[in-house]
């Protein structure tokens, strides 16, 4: 079996499952259930294969979908070392999260459905990592876009899940038009979308380059990562069911912003870079800060992953695409753990989401509490878990090229530490402060298991001198580029110190600002308008709302009205009429009299002479 | 004696007429269908004196299917007029006027 025949194995199986689950299982939840895992299984079987048979080796297939005159599309495979090691996560991480979901979703109605749209969306996802050209990209883009909205969508009997899944689609479709302008005007430049195309002739023809491509692409990276200012998707997207939410809103498909940044990374002029810098860092305090005012144990995760994606992006703006890879991966390991581990908590909770509602579950669910505090101490970056390398070579690039955002994105790590620390110390210490956290039960082994499976990988994932030779290369080279670079020494110390400082601080001061087991919220009690200015998150869905209720419904008003006028009114309407009116006066040529008729052939006969002979026109 | 071939163009011309006035004024189908191919016969009397004058076979050529056509249409025509008749009892075109507006 060829490599491409393998990836092809990988990127079709999904599909295959999803449309069985469709059109024969939706009645059947078990089955569908377990063809949605095996799926998943096989897939994390053919990455492995496609991996092992390239070994490190990079494979381009394409062949021609669509052709329109000199105009192609493409579709094909770019399975470089980047993609291979994407694809490895994605699988890996996506098939623990199907096994999770087998516990998780049991009582569910709907669990042929569910499958089915996690089997779509792997599909998607999968397409996004090998594609090897922009238009290939941005069908697999929609693609995701389709089935993020339809998982969210999945309690559809909630209205906030309606309207969550809606808001998703249509945030997502906002930074969309700026990537299809961004592929239009990139087919305009380079006369291709190919990837190693562009970047040949790129690399060949630097002055090729603008600011503009990368800006308009950069607009679909700001929606599906939901960076400012179309972030407010993502903590709404949290009405999904929690699996969704780990593979779809904190594992994959947010990541797959970054990814694709990391894929046109030759695009890129300096100060898109910056941009690109300033934006990841501003989002990874502000989201910080939001987390704060969140009760939810699933929103405060979603502010924690809006923030860890800042941070992916700072460290693709500063110029280390390879570092942002990085903490893709670890961040995708310990953040699928902590959405998982929240899962479990719901779960044993009977649904119950409310930190302040639980209580004393570090007794009643070990596993779950264990594994979720490896996951919480990895992304506060302790020192030797996975977080901490990823998040020291972001903070390292940041005080050797940018030492203003260096302090910042500090701070947000303080801040990372002081939420993830209230939230465990309210939700798993203490005594139980409900009926539902009170009777809380350890889940059953096919929901701990993959717990256990990530806690391992968020402990050693971060090293990469136990990563395969022919994995990570790009993240290897970033690192040694960091190594070598001078002050790096100095910067390390700084960093280990400052970093260490951070986590350590804020997990110490919200305890004894929170307490164990607290009731209420202290900040709420003791600073109220802090905690009412946190909870409004900068009013972005305030303005949005009154955006879209008053300016943009004007405008769809008049619109309408444009519609009714003129297309209904005059040309519709109109050119039925006058048709109309033709046809009443050709009515009355139509007597009935043989004889008449015989007198209108003459007649079409002599016109038909006049104009043959030139006598008429 | 030599007939001119404006003789025959005449007669041909006559003819032509005659059955188009008949087609214009008559009531009776069946006599509608006479002038009809009276019509018919005018022409292939104009098509035999040029090929007769020119000296080709081509105008002769056009008589045959002509001829043909013709036979082939009457006996089409005819039933449709039996037929018309059977229903309708009169073959009369001002009194088979049902599809006026």
């Amino acid at each position: 079996m060829t490599i491409a025949q393998s990836l092809l194995v990988v990127l079709f199986a999904p599909l295959v499952s999803a449309a069985l689950i469709c059109f024969f299982l939706r009645g059947r939840g078990v089955l569908a259930s377990y063809l949605s895992v095996g799926t998943a299984a096989v897939i994390v079987f053919f990455s492995w294969w496609a991996w092992s048979g390239a070994g490190g080796e990079s494979v381009a297939v394409s062949r021609t979908w669509l052709e329109l005159g000199q105009f192609h599309i493409d579709l094909g495979f770019l399975f470089d070392g980047v993609a291979a090691t994407m694809l490895l996560m994605v699988a890996f991480v996506g098939f623990l999260i199907h096994v999770f979901s087998l516990g998780y979703m049991k009582a569910d109605k709907a669990r042929a459905r569910f499958f089915g749209g996690l089997s779509i969306f792997m599909f998607s996802m999968l397409g996004i990592v090998l594609a090897d050209n922009l238009i290939m990209i941005f069908i697999f883009w929609e693609l995701v876009g389709f089935s993020s909205y339809m998982l969210i969508g999945h309690y559809m009997e909630t209205e906030a899940a309606k309207e969550a899944s809606k808001k998703a689609f249509i945030v997502n479709r906002v930074g969309d038009v700026g990537f299809l302008i961004g592929i239009v005007y990139a087919y305009w430049q380079f006369g291709t979308t190919h990837l190693s195309e562009m970047s040949a002739i790129a690399g060949l023809h630097p002055e090729m380059l603008n600011w503009l491509i990368p800006a308009c692409l950069m607009c679909g990276f700001i929606g599906k990562s939901a960076q400012f200012p179309l972030h407010v998707w993502l903590p709404d997207a949290m009405a999904g069911p929690t699996p969704v939410s780990a593979l779809i809103h904190a594992a994959t498909m947010v990541a797959a912003g970054v990814y694709f940044l990391i894929r046109i990374a030759f695009l890129f002029t300096p100060d898109v870079l910056t941009f690109i810098a300033w934006l990841g860092t501003s989002v990874a305090v502000y989201a910080g800060f939001c987390a704060y005012a969140q009760n939810d144990i699933k929103r405060i995760l979603a502010y924690s992953t809006l923030s860890q994606l800042g941070y992916m992006a700072a460290a693709f703006g500063l110029g280390y695409p390879g570092i942002a890879l990085f903490h893709l991966i670890t961040h995708a390991f310990f953040k699928a753990l902590l959405f998982l581990g929240a899962g479990s908590v719901i779960h044993g909770c009977h649904h119950e989401q409310d930190i302040f509602k639980m209580g004393g579950l570090f007794r009643r669910m070990p596993i779950t509490s264990i594994t979720f505090l490896v996951g919480l101490l990895a992304l506060c970056g302790v020192y030797g878990l996975s977080g901490f390398y990823s998040k020291d070579g972001i903070l390292i690039a940041g005080s050797l090229a940018n030492p203003s955002v260096f302090y910042l994105l500090f701070g947000g790590a303080f801040l990372t530490a002081g939420y993830m620390g209230r939230l465990f110390w309210v939700a798993f210490l203490g005594a139980p402060k409900s009926e539902a956290a009170e009777h809380a039960k350890e889940s059953p082994l096919v929901m701990t298991v993959p717990l256990l499976v990530l806690a391992v990988l968020s402990v050693v994932g971060g090293m990469t001198w136990l990563w395969p030779e022919t994995l990570g290369e790009l993240i290897r080279a970033d690192l040694d580029h960091l190594h070598h670079m001078e002050g790096y020494k100095a910067a390390h110390k700084n960093v280990l110190l400052f970093g260490s400082a951070a986590w350590v601080v804020g997990l110490f001061v919200s305890f004894f600002f929170y307490g164990v087991g607290a009731r209420e919220d202290r900040l709420e009690k003791v600073s109220s308008p802090v905690y009412n200015f946190l909870k409004k998150r900068l009013w972005f869905d305030e303005i949005y709302n009154f955006y879209v209720a008053n300016i943009q419904q004007r405008v769809a008003d008049l619109l309408s009205l444009l519609d009714v006028f003129l297309l209904k009114g005059l040309i519709i309407r109109g050119g039925a009429g006058l048709v109309g009116l033709f046809g009443l006066g050709a009515k009355q040529l139509h007597v009935g009299s043989i004889h008449s008729y015989v007198f209108w052939f003459l007649g079409g006969l002599i016109a038909f002479w006049l104009i043959a002979t030139g006598l008429f026109f | 004696m030599t007939v001119g071939i404006n003789a025959f163009l005449l007669v041909a011309g006559w003819l032509f007429a005659i059955g188009l006035l008949g087609v214009l004024l008559r009531k009776n189908t069946l006599v509608i269908y006479m002038s009809l191919e009276l019509m018919l016969n005018a022409v292939n009397l104009a098509l035999v004196a040029f090929s007769r004058y020119n000296n080709t076979m081509d105008g002769n050529l056009f008589v045959f299917f002509i001829i043909t056509v013709a036979a082939a249409e009457v006996a089409v025509g005819l039933s449709i007029v039996v037929a018309l008749y059977r229903r309708r009892q009169t073959v009369l075109v001002n009194e088979l006027n049902s599809l006026s507006h």
